[in-house]
């Protein structure tokens, strides 16, 4: 943000702090006590239970899941934003007096993990207006059964930029390993990257914050674990398919 | 008042009780009469002050009753809002049989048993008592009352009409006045003539057969005995200084009322300790323990409102991010909802046990004009919500909140249905509480529950009027981003409109830092 006001006469206090890893309470600690430092959830409040009971039910219809999860990825977004730095901002009101606030630092870029971290731009662009957003596919190989890099395109300014990286669900963090080293061969430093994620099994966070401990995971909630098919238990099955993002970029 | 009230010809509106329902020769009755805004109706504890007044206006058909009332309403000039109530709405629902007789004119509409008293009384209670009333609609084409109802709402006079608005005794215990109009029966008799074939192309003969098989009767019976109830007897030609004596009582009456409770009258701002163009003085401490739902002042948050509060931030940035902050408040404000204990069963086979919103009914009204700053990020948190609006502006010369337009959600209109309703109001900011007051006094005398009210807003001036409002209505939650410390009196230099067509400056207070006018940022 420009033209920051004549701050000399009062001295502003400094910004508030980023968020701090959750000790409140939680109700899905069960799965995961405690949680990796890196970790952060959203407020495990009733409302934003009840928005993940109608996105868990197979019975909910597609409009009604856009609905509810967008409302959960602008939420989640907004609570990844609150990680990025601020600096004391001092402005001049409409009513001549001065107020003593905060100012956004540093450029982001959102980086989704086709098919279904697509689904989450929307809300992104909603919360970040017009943020440049890259792509990552990345499927299982055949042959190895190891993640493997199909395609991916960048902003060209990527290493200068903090990266919301979004994927939906985080079961075993294969791919979202593999997503995040992509981006680390970019040039983007591990502490710059922030993952956003509406479901997470208890192996996959432990396996991606071990492999990669100062990046932060923003997600919404913490599920009981993975089914002995890697899916995420209760989970919400397919979160692509019930938005039925239906995208070919390979013939 | 209009004047189109009275330039219909006097033939016209004799006689409304057997007049076809052709909507031009039922002007404006049973509907909220405006001349302007409504001042507050209630004192800074939150209770209404008076009733409505009530007049009820009786006397045989084609006696001239409309004229009578209407006059009284042009009469009585700058009153802010009058319904005239006719009878005719409450004939009674009709089997076959009545339907039958009734289109071979052989069915009595000119009995008290026609009429629907006890609904008649009821809605006229609920009218008195300033809440709202949906009354029946009657189809003279139909000989049938309707499926529909018409929602009545914010009257401070009402002169219920009606050849038997005398007859009933729990309809005369609800008037303040009582008038009969006193007409010779040749009188009636030729005027109902004319306008029967005038207007319905009926023949003489018909008129006369009716008119002594049930009409005649009727009054001898019931109509013209009534007249003993009433307090003033109105003749039915040449009545202008009886009606003349009529509102000046009606006027001396309101009078006595306004001075009685002038005092107590809700205006938040006077209780402000704020001189003029002086800040106000230090948060007491028993305002700093409102009971206020503050957003987290996360680093987002504060910088979002770093960016509305600045001056020099540009309309489209400030419209981008009073919409993304409204969404969050909305989010936050959910937490005052009801939540139920729900098993589901996810597309994996697994049943998941969440929860589920346990409201029967949520609906949203928007304080225009800077609510309505908060709709579209009400509407992106809650799906396929109902948003009502209330057009609230303070009176430029006393800084009272006026009423000027009323549209609510149909869970509101409905009293049966407000009960169990949530309802979300939006405000831009809470600074006197004015407007706030009223609208919370709105939704109460609808019937929606103080509990059930979640005041979302992005500013709160502690030292403002928020504390009077909290005192009257404990219950309603209040949701807000940020919390200033200072009220301010100072001048708004004219903006054109907003009720202000000539873009004339007026005294107002604002807020401190505060984020300036926040409808003008949003709109112009």
């Amino acid at each position: 943000m420009s033209s920051t006001a004549d701050a000399t006469k009062s001295v502003p206090p400094p910004p508030p702090p980023p968020p701090q890893p959750a000790h409140v309470p939680n109700s899905n600690l069960a799965h995961m006590n405690p949680l990796p430092p890196s970790v952060f959830t959203l407020p495990q409040t009733a409302q934003l239970e009840a928005l993940y009971t109608i996105i868990r039910d197979k019975e909910t219809s597609r409009g009604d899941f856009l609905f509810y999860s967008d409302r959960i990825i602008r939420l989640l977004v907004e609570e990844g934003l609150n990680h990025l730095p601020v600096v004391a901002r001092t402005v001049e009101t409409p009513t001549g007096a001065t107020y003593n606030g905060v100012g956004f630092e540093g450029k982001i870029c959102g980086v989704s993990i086709l098919r279904a971290g697509e689904a989450m731009e929307a809300g992104l662009r909603e919360v970040c207006r017009s943020v440049r957003i890259g792509k990552i596919l990345i499927q299982r190989d055949e042959e190895t059964t190891l993640p493997k890099l199909f395609y991916s395109k960048f902003p060209q300014d990527i290493a200068q930029r903090y990266v919301l990286l979004l994927d939906p669900m985080l079961a075993t963090g294969g791919s979202a390993i593999k997503a995040v080293e992509v981006l680390m061969d970019h040039g983007v430093p591990e502490e710059r990257i922030i993952f956003i994620n509406l479901i997470a099994a208890p192996e996959g966070l432990t396996t991606f914050t071990k492999r990669f401990p100062s990046l932060k995971v923003i997600t919404g909630w913490i599920d009981e674990g993975l089914n002995d098919k890697a899916y995420i238990i209760p989970g919400l099955g397919d979160f692509g398919e019930r938005r039925q993002v239906s995208f070919f970029y390979f013939p | 008042m209009p004047d189109d009230f009275v330039k219909s010809p006097s033939y016209l509106s004799v006689s409304p009780e057997v007049i076809q329902s052709t909507p031009a020769l039922q002007p404006k009755k049973n509907t909220v009469l405006v001349s302007h805004g409504r001042p507050p109706w209630y004192a800074e504890d939150g209770q209404r002050i008076a009733d409505a007044f009530v007049i009820g206006v009786a006397g045989g058909s084609a006696s001239g009753k409309t004229h009578v009332a209407r006059q009284i309403v042009r009469r009585l000039g700058s009153i802010p809002t009058v319904i005239i109530l006719s009878q005719d709405s409450f004939y009674k629902y009709h089997n076959e049989e009545e339907l039958k007789l009734a289109h071979a004119n052989m069915l009595d509409f000119d009995h008290p048993d026609a009429i629907d008293m006890p609904m008649f009384a009821s809605c006229l209670s609920d009218l008195k008592a300033c809440k709202q009333s949906n009354i029946p609609v009657y189809s003279f084409a139909e000989h049938q009352r309707l499926e529909e109802t018409k929602y009545l709402y914010g009257a401070t006079i009402i002169i219920a009409e009606g050849i038997m608005a005398l007859v009933d005794p729990a309809l005369r215990a609800l008037y303040d006045l009582k008038v009969f109009v006193q007409c010779d029966s040749d009188l009636m008799l030729a005027r109902r003539i004319k306008r029967d074939v005038k207007e319905r192309g009926r023949d003489v003969g018909g008129i006369l057969d009716q008119y002594l098989r049930y009409v005649k009767p009727s009054y001898d019976t019931f109509v013209r005995p009534s007249a003993s109830h009433a307090d003033i007897i109105v003749p039915g030609s040449n009545n202008d200084v009886a009606i003349d004596l009529i509102c000046t009582h009606i006027r001396q009456q309101l009078q006595e009322r306004s001075n009685k409770f002038r005092q107590k009258i809700a205006i938040p701002h006077k209780y402000l300790s704020s001189r003029s163009g002086a800040s106000t003085p230090d948060p007491r401490p028993e305002d700093l323990e409102l009971d206020i739902t503050l957003l987290p002042q996360t680093r987002q948050v504060q910088g979002i409102y770093s960016i509305l509060r600045d001056r020099t931030t540009s309309r489209q940035d400030f419209v981008f991010f009073t919409d993304r902050l409204s969404t969050l408040l909305v989010e936050h404000a959910l937490q005052h909802l009801p939540y139920a204990p729900k098993t589901v069963i996810t597309p994996i086979g697994m049943d998941a046990h969440g929860k589920k919103l346990d409201a029967h009914h949520i609906c949203g009204v928007a304080i225009l004009r800077s609510g309505g700053a908060l709709e579209r990020g009400f509407r992106r948190v809650i799906n396929d919500v109902p948003v009502g609006s209330l057009l609230i502006q303070s009176d430029s010369t006393s800084g009272e909140a006026l009423l000027l337009h009323s549209m609510l959600p149909t869970y509101v209109r409905q009293r049966h249905l407000a009960k169990d309703t949530y309802v979300f109001l939006l405000d831009a900011q809470i600074g006197t509480a004015a407007a706030a007051f009223m609208a919370i006094r709105v939704l109460l005398d609808h019937g929606v529950k103080e509990d059930h009210i979640i005041f979302v807003t992005f500013l709160v001036a502690r030292t403002g009027g928020v504390s009077v409002l909290k005192g009257a209505f404990p219950s309603v939650k209040i949701v807000c981003g940020a919390i200033d410390n200072e009220m301010q009196e100072g001048w708004l230099e004219g903006y054109k409109g907003e009720g202000n067509t000539e873009g004339k400056g007026r005294k107002v207070w604002v807020m401190k830092p505060g984020m300036g006018q926040i409808g003008d940022r949003y709109y112009l």
